[in-house]
């Protein structure tokens, strides 16, 4: 892959999952990178620069909540954050929005529209259309 | 099972084995917090992978030991040993079913009353089943039946409406319109719409209209599909997933398929310019932005962050803006516009049949002149027809020995006669079904294009030769071998942009599909600039598969350890990816390509590229075989395979080692013993000269002891068939002009054959 590709970060602690996101970023064109849980995803921001966050809610040693927030925060990226949400429950959404998600989604999310809302918010980084 | 399904089997067991000792602990110290925490994570990680599957039970089961969990970990309820012993058989089901999946890839029958009662059980604690939430706030996907759904047996579906709301479960619904195009990216949707886990219902659309036979292009998919299946739309959509443009899936409960049914019908709706899907994604992000400013963020990353967003939903709908100094009452005024300018959300519309203005490739044989289009099987069935007249011809050769010497010389004259005219004829009809290799080569452009973005390559294809003509039997069969060496060449051969550029080579790789006439051959090479064959990791690794001994490590020359590629067993399992790693071997590339009665090489150097030669016969109508026999029975062996006949004096028949061996000119020739090869009974007889035939296989010289050389005849190669077409040491029979059906032998098995036998 070039370097020209947007780099994602895909954070969820159950394996599946997360190869389910990765398989579909990276076989839409997205360089991709992995972490278990929110601390695993600060580390890696503070070791590279991401074009996009895709964080899980509900993680072990760090959720997302705190994970996002501190991304923001500690690491100081403005790069674009999605999250997802295994449920909904009440208030979840704003919890989000207020740590500094800019999307918040409900699994499953279809494949299609995780590589669509990815290549929006990374539209003109040099991903493939 | 798919990679997916696999991986998530791997996980439960992980942590199915984590939620035991922890439960076990949890006896020994009960409501330990850490405890509690540890069990609870499991159930909810299990929980979320499960419901990429159309495992319902299973979600709902670990949903409700994760919400017992999550109660006693808040501290509103201590853990007693009948929630312990609940939560225990919750998991042992849970096993289980996880064994029973693994062999079925579904969840057994029993699944749903099992549950039932565990998860009554386990919800009693905490005051019963939970209220679903009434709405999916931030969620733009509406799970709206697509009109489509009027495709399927319209019974069909008010049953399956029924059954899913008594039993208020799901069902997914998908469409699948191929492009038309997509046989030419290697891509096969009956064999995808086979392997949809769970099928429920399929139905195949046709055309509106099929196209006049003299527009049909047979190489344009003109059909889509819809179906219905049980399984989860991630299954769905990880199985199409290089295909996801082509497919919509719409999760659908019973309710809204019987408001489908019975409500109004669809109205139209207007497409919108960026895409309806995307706009839908733009407007969810802008909201999602509203709801971001709201929680009012003070400046840096985060307003950066939204102020991003708002710009690139912006670009999505073709409405760019541009935010200098982002504040929240400037984005909150710029969201509320771009929201009230945007078109409203739209259930994605129907595309208009898709097939109706796809241009039909013009075939370049046909432009110009005067055409006359033929149903196919009419050229097939006249081709035969020539085929058996220059075999029957051929009767007349036998006539002719058995008659007396005057009428045998004027039954040979009229042979060469209709020979002659046999031949012409053969020409004349095999030209018809010749095609220009720009056939095959079609599919390539594309094709390379999209596996090189896919792969973030940089390539060039070159294709040359284009108009060399071939039978069109000659130009399918090409068909595979080709895709599977331009994927090859794509995925291994040529190297990402960096390494290029960092070895001294410009940064897009160079893909070259040349075709050539070669008197009764095509030959079709496919080159490429990448990174070579390394011989040593060839040689180490067919070591380390046991292809080749100790002694021929050390001794292979590069070119042979290059071609050990091609030896069944050598797909190097470390190399396979999604790409090459799909399809066959090199082997079966082989394989394929000497069945035609052709041959391959490859040539390699390394960093400086790969080259593989195709070299197939021009046309696979008429073989010409050397009928000879042994132990009194005739076979037919490919003339184009056969060097010299010899006749040896039984004294100069040498022995090396165990190996019957014959000197030509200084050469030591290995002779193998056809009879024995074939194990059949015969002898030699000692007094007379020893008869052998010198044949070329797989690029090396070879003796074949026979009984006794007949004449060359042009026979019509048929292949086995029934159970005979499992036995690889006959390339196919042949009717001789006697009437004898002639069994061809597939030189390279015989002589593999030989060399087991020992």
């Amino acid at each position: 892959m070039t370097e020209t590709q947007p780099l994602v970060l895909v954070v969820d602690d159950a394996a599946t999952v997360r190869m389910y996101h990765c398989t579909m970023l990276s076989e839409a064109g997205f360089r991709v990178r992995e972490a278990a849980n929110g601390l695993e995803a600060v580390e890696a921001a503070l070791g590279a620069a991401f074009d996009l966050f895709v964080v899980d809610v509900n993680m072990p040693r760090m959720d997302g909540y705190t994970c996002v927030e501190t991304l923001r925060s500690e690491v100081g990226t403005p790069a674009p954050v999605v999250m997802i949400s295994t449920e909904e429950r009440p208030g979840d959404a704003d919890r989000a929005y207020a740590a500094g998600a800019n999307l918040y989604l409900v699994k499953p999310v279809p494949p299609e529209r995780l590589v669509r809302i990815a290549r929006l918010f990374t539209a003109g980084r040099g991903v493939p259309a | 099972m798919n990679s997916l399904l696999a991986q998530f089997l791997a996980e439960a067991a992980d942590l199915l084995a984590l939620v035991d000792a922890g439960l076990l602990e949890l006896e020994r110290a009960p409501g330990d917090p850490d405890l509690v925490n540890e069990v609870f994570r499991a159930a909810h990680t299990l929980k979320g992978s499960s419901g990429l599957f159309d495992f319902p039970e299973l979600t709902r089961l670990t949903h409700a030991v994760e919400d017992l969990l999550d109660a006693v970990r808040a501290g509103e309820l201590p853990l007693d040993s009948g929630m312990t012993d609940d939560l225990l058989a919750a998991f042992d089901l849970i096993r289980g079913w996880l064994a029973y999946v693994t062999g079925n890839e579904c969840l057994p029958a029993t699944a749903g009353a099992d549950a039932a009662t565990l998860i009554g059980r386990l919800r009693a604690p905490i005051g019963g089943e939970p209220v679903p939430a009434e709405t999916r706030l931030g969620s733009a996907w509406p799970d709206l039946a697509p009109s489509w759904l009027a495709v399927f047996d319209q019974e069909w579906l008010a049953e399956t409406a029924a059954w899913l709301r008594t039993t208020s479960a799901r069902m997914r619904f998908a469409r699948y319109v191929p492009d038309s195009g997509c046989f030419f990216r290697a891509e096969d949707p009956l064999h995808l719409i086979r392997q949809v886990p769970a099928l429920a219902r399929l139905d195949v659309l046709e055309p509106a209209r099929w196209p006049a036979a003299e527009d049909y292009d047979e190489y344009a998919c003109l059909v889509s599909f819809v179906f219905a299946a049980r399984a989860g739309a991630g299954e769905i959509g990880y199985l199409f997933r290089y295909v996801n443009d082509q497919i919509e899936v719409a999760d659908l409960d019973g309710d809204t398929i019987q408001r489908f049914l019975t409500g109004p019908a669809e109205t139209a709706v207007e497409i919108s310019k960026p895409g309806p899907e995307m706009t839908g994604e733009a407007r969810a992000v802008l909201a999602a932005a509203l709801r971001g400013l709201s929680a009012n963020p003070t400046g840096g990353p985060h307003l950066i962050s939204v102020a991003g967003a708002i710009t690139q939903a912006a670009r999505a709908l073709g409405d760019p803006v541009e935010i200098r100094e982002p504040d929240v009452v400037t984005l909150t005024a710029t969201v509320t516009r771009l929201l009230a300018d945007a078109p409203p959300p739209a259930e994605n519309p129907v595309a208009e049949n898709p097939v109706a203005e796809n241009p039909v490739a013009e075939n370049p044989v046909e432009v110009g002149g005067r055409i006359l289009k033929v149903d196919q099987a009419k050229v097939d069935h006249l081709m035969e027809l020539a085929g058996e007249l220059t075999v029957a011809k051929n009767g007349l050769a036998f006539l002719a020995e058995g008659a007396d010497k005057e009428f045998g010389r004027r039954i040979k004259d009229q042979h060469a006669g209709l020979h002659r005219i046999a031949e012409d004829l053969q020409a004349a009809v095999m030209d018809i079904r010749m095609l220009p290799l720009s056939v095959a080569f079609a599919r390539f452009p594309r094709l390379v294009r999209d596996l090189s973005r896919r792969l973030g390559k940089s390539v060039e294809l070159v294709l040359t030769g284009e108009e060399t003509m071939a039978d069109k039997d000659v130009i399918e069969a090409l068909a595979d071998p080709l895709v599977h060496l331009v994927r090859n060449s794509l995925d291994h051969g040529v190297e990402t942009v960096g390494e290029r550029l960092a070895s001294g080579k410009p940064g897009t790789a160079r893909i070259a599909l040349a075709a050539a006439a070669d008197g009764d051959a095509v030959v079709v090479e496919i080159s490429d600039d990448g990174r070579g064959v390394d011989p040593a990791r060839v040689r180490r690794k067919a070591y380390e598969k046991g292809l080749i001994s100790e002694a021929e490590l050390e001794t292979l020359s590069d070119a042979d350890a290059v071609d050990l590629v091609f030896r069944p067993g050598f797909s190097t399992a470390e190399q396979i990816s999604d790409l090459s790693g799909r399809g066959v071997g090199m082997d079966a590339v082989r394989a394929g390509v000497q069945k035609l009665g052709g041959a391959v090489t490859m040539c390699s150097q390394l960093g400086g590229g790969t080259t593989v030669r195709l070299r197939l016969p021009l046309s696979m109508a008429v073989t010409q075989v050397l009928v000879i026999s042994v132990a009194g029975q005739r076979f037919g062996i490919p003339v184009d395979l056969v060097v010299e006949t010899v006749r040896v004096p039984v004294a100069e028949m040498g022995r090396v080692l165990h190996q019957d061996v014959v000197v030509l000119r200084g050469e030591v020739v290995p002779v193998t013993d056809l009879a024995r090869a074939l194990d059949m009974p015969w002898q030699p007889d000692p007094a007379e000269d020893r008869a052998i035939l010198i044949v070329t296989v797989a690029g090396q010289r070879m003796g074949l002891l026979v009984e006794r050389f007949h004449r060359e005849v042009d026979v019509l190669l048929k292949p086995m068939e029934g159970l005979l077409a499992y036995a690889d040491e006959f390339a196919g029979t042949a009717l001789l002009g006697d009437g004898l059906v002639l069994l061809v032998l597939n030189m390279e098995e015989v002589l593999g054959l030989a060399a087991r036998v020992g």
